[in-house]
């Protein structure tokens, strides 16, 4: 009877002890519970080395982050979704961060395709999502150029860049016909494409050729043979993907043809040095970041030494996220008393010269862009990135 | 008339690649009667294994391409032995052996990628530069390329016609069922057959890295090899060659005198247009389900 008891005993204590454990978990923002954090990155797929990094980047950080205490006092957990380069696969991913996961905010994804569909999901949940480097104006514009709430970014936009490049072709370069290869089912190559073309034409310049080609494509032999017939004095290739340009530079060079190339951020990987830097010698690209940036030189021997890959400029941008989202939930927070989505929203809303990872961060209210993200114009010489003008908006 | 040159060229070296990878495909789809769409998983095999044995082991050219092989060829058994074979003793639908390749090449691919990052790898040069030819220009790896494609394919014709074992290939191929009761070891076919596929594959996995890059996803090209394969007729050596080199030559022409935007859509409609109105290829037999 007695052992009857001891064992009805241990059953009360153990309900009792599962449903204090399940109340406490259940509570929202319970003090114990983790604070989470998604990500949606591309981590397989033809451009997988985009996501690669920028995971191996932010988990150092949350570790760091959590070896000092958390956030706010609490712990951060990274929950990391695959996106397979596949816009469905971010809708999926981020829905399911959303609803399963309880996440207070997304990072990712990094491309403008993808990013575009998340405006109203963000919207409709109030979780706030931060895209690293999709740049096309839509990202965080509705068609009516009202600001999507809960959509930032960490990168410039597309016009801005096409701008920049248009006007360092024309006036630095002097360069008065171009052409361009593009990727047909890229917003963002085609938006750069777009942008380029109004302000170049606009100086005086002409457009002499533009010849697509597909994503994952790599045959340019063709498109490369007719660009060259029409003579231009610059070759624009707005690609997302280093692998393209790479391919576009061997190929030429093997056909034996010679172009002033001109690029764009989606160049900017220290692998496209090794795989064409001699064929892209004398290139022009811009890039809102450089992995040559002396300033990251510490970080990038660090990460090498530690993960055995390269850090990329796609880690920086993750980074650049993860650093907004630590101040918006800390200054949060401190002042609503929890960790509150719409609450974090509205400090990275109004974040001004706010340190980040790779400088100071002012967040436009009414675009949710960065405020003045200066614009590096880099040259390839000797294999190697070399920082040529820096554009501010204000330019 | 050079640009036009240029292009054919350009066209030529494009399809010996199809050429080497839609051969395989004809071969296990001519005894079979199934798509292995595990190639592009052979493929990248052959690519890294090539890439690490000359980069991190300084292997000369002829011994990366051999360890390539090897490797590769290791895949293409254990993927015979491990993935078909349990299906065509349990008699599976066709469908389930494709559904199974899938998956194999899902793995093996995921796997590159975990392992090796999704980064483009420099293959280390082989032979650089381009003859110039009265203002066309030839590339060199293309030129190697293409000469050793054709004196892989010369070999394996050697082989087919002129051994025992080649001649149980055939025999397989012609009516699985009959050769296997005239003494014909179906699972030897298999193995030879995959065997095969797997040289074909590696040798194509290092020409399409040197010639491009080395990264995990290489192996998308093999659709196009597989509509070369269809044109040519599924199921025969000679058409699969003849269809990837027309395949390879098209593409580029349409790129080159339409538009590159429609090359894709090209591609595809040839596939469709034959597929509905000459299924059997240009040099393909009519086929009956077998085995």
């Amino acid at each position: 009877m007695s052992r009857l008891r001891s064992a009805s005993n241990k059953l009360i204590a153990m309900s009792l002890f599962l449903g204090v454990a399940a109340l406490g978990s259940a509570w929202p923002w319970s003090a114990s519970k983790e604070i989470k954090i998604g990500f949606v990155a591309q981590l397989t797929g033809g451009d997988s080395y985009i996501g690669q990094a920028a995971k191996l980047a932010l988990e150092d950080r949350i570790k760091e982050l959590n070896s000092r205490g958390g956030l706010a006092g609490r712990q951060v957990q990274l929950i990391t979704y695959d996106s397979r380069t596949q816009p469905t696969e971010v809708v999926a991913a981020t829905r399911r961060l959303i609803e399963h996961d309880d996440v207070v905010a997304v990072i990712g994804p990094e491309w403008t395709a993808a990013s575009i569909p998340l405006g109203p999901i963000s919207e409709q949940a109030k979780i706030p999502v931060i895209t690293t480097t999709a740049s096309n104006v839509k990202v965080t514009l509705n068609n009516d150029n009202s600001v999507k709430p809960f959509m930032f970014r960490t990168c410039f936009i597309d016009p801005y860049q096409g701008f920049a490049l248009a006007d360092f072709a024309y006036k630095d370069l002097k360069k008065r016909r171009a052409a361009f290869i593009y990727d047909v089912g890229s917003a963002y190559s085609m938006g750069i494409m777009q942008y380029f073309e109004d302000a170049f034409t606009k100086r005086g310049g002409q457009v002499v050729a533009k010849e697509g080609f597909q994503a994952l494509d790599t045959e340019f032999r063709a498109q490369l043979s007719k660009v060259a017939k029409t003579n231009p004095d610059v070759l624009v290739v707005p690609v997302g993907t280093y692998r393209d340009i790479a391919l576009i530079a061997k190929q030429a060079d093997a056909l034996g043809l010679r172009f002033q190339y001109l690029g764009v951020d989606g160049w900017v990987n220290d692998e496209l040095l090794t795989l064409a830097g001699r064929e892209l010698e004398g290139a022009y690209l811009s890039s809102g970041l450089s992995t040559a940036d002396p300033k990251f030189k510490a970080y990038n021997e660090n990460f090498l030494k530690a993960h055995n890959v390269k850090a990329t400029i796609f880690a920086y941008y993750a980074l650049d996220a993860m650093y907004m989202l630590e101040y918006a939930i800390t200054t949060s927070v401190a002042k609503v008393h929890k960790v509150d989505p719409v609450a974090i929203k509205n400090e990275l809303e109004n974040m001004k010269d706010v340190p980040v990872f790779t400088s100071n961060l002012t967040i436009e209210p009414k675009t949710h862009n960065p405020h003045n993200k200066p614009i590096v114009i880099m040259a390839i010489r000797g294999s190697k990135w070399n920082i040529s003008k820096t554009y501010a908006p204000a330019d | 008339m050079v640009f036009f040159l240029q292009q054919l060229v350009s066209g030529i070296s494009i399809g010996s690649i199809y050429a080497l990878l839609a051969v395989g495909y004809a071969l296990v789809y001519s005894v079979y009667n199934f798509t292995n769409w595990a190639f592009d998983a052979f493929m990248v095999t052959g690519a890294f294994a090539a890439f690490y044995g000359i980069s991190l082991y300084a292997m000369p050219f002829p011994v990366a391409i051999a360890f390539s092989i090897v490797m590769t060829v290791a895949l293409a058994l254990v993927t015979e032995t491990v993935a078909y074979r349990p299906l065509r003793a349990h008699n599976a639908p066709r469908l389930f052996m494709m559904i199974s390749a899938m998956g194999a090449s899902l793995a093996v691919v995921n796997i590159a990628n975990l392992a090796f990052g999704g980064s483009f790898r420099k293959f280390p040069e082989i032979t650089a530069g381009a003859y110039r030819l009265g203002g066309v220009s030839v590339g060199r790896m293309d030129l190697f390329a293409a000469g050793f494609a054709c004196v892989m394919l010369c070999l394996l014709w050697l082989f087919l016609e002129r051994t025992k074992f080649g001649l149980g290939v055939r025999a397989s191929a012609l009516d699985t069922v009959t050769a296997g009761i005239m003494g014909v070891n179906n699972n030897q076919v298999a193995l030879i057959i995959f065997g095969i596929s797997g040289v074909l594959s590696a040798v194509a996995g290092v020409f399409f890295g040197a010639k491009y890059a080395v990264y995990p996803y290489l192996g998308t090209v093999t659709i196009k090899a597989m509509i070369g394969s269809i044109i040519g007729g599924i199921g025969s050596l000679p058409g699969a060659v003849l269809g990837s080199l027309l395949l390879g030559i098209l593409e580029t022409m349409i790129s080159s005198y339409i538009s590159s935007v429609y090359r894709d859509l090209f591609s595809f409609s040839i596939l469709v247009v034959m597929l509905l109105f000459f299924p059997s290829g240009l040099m393909g037999a009519k086929r009956v389900v077998k085995l």
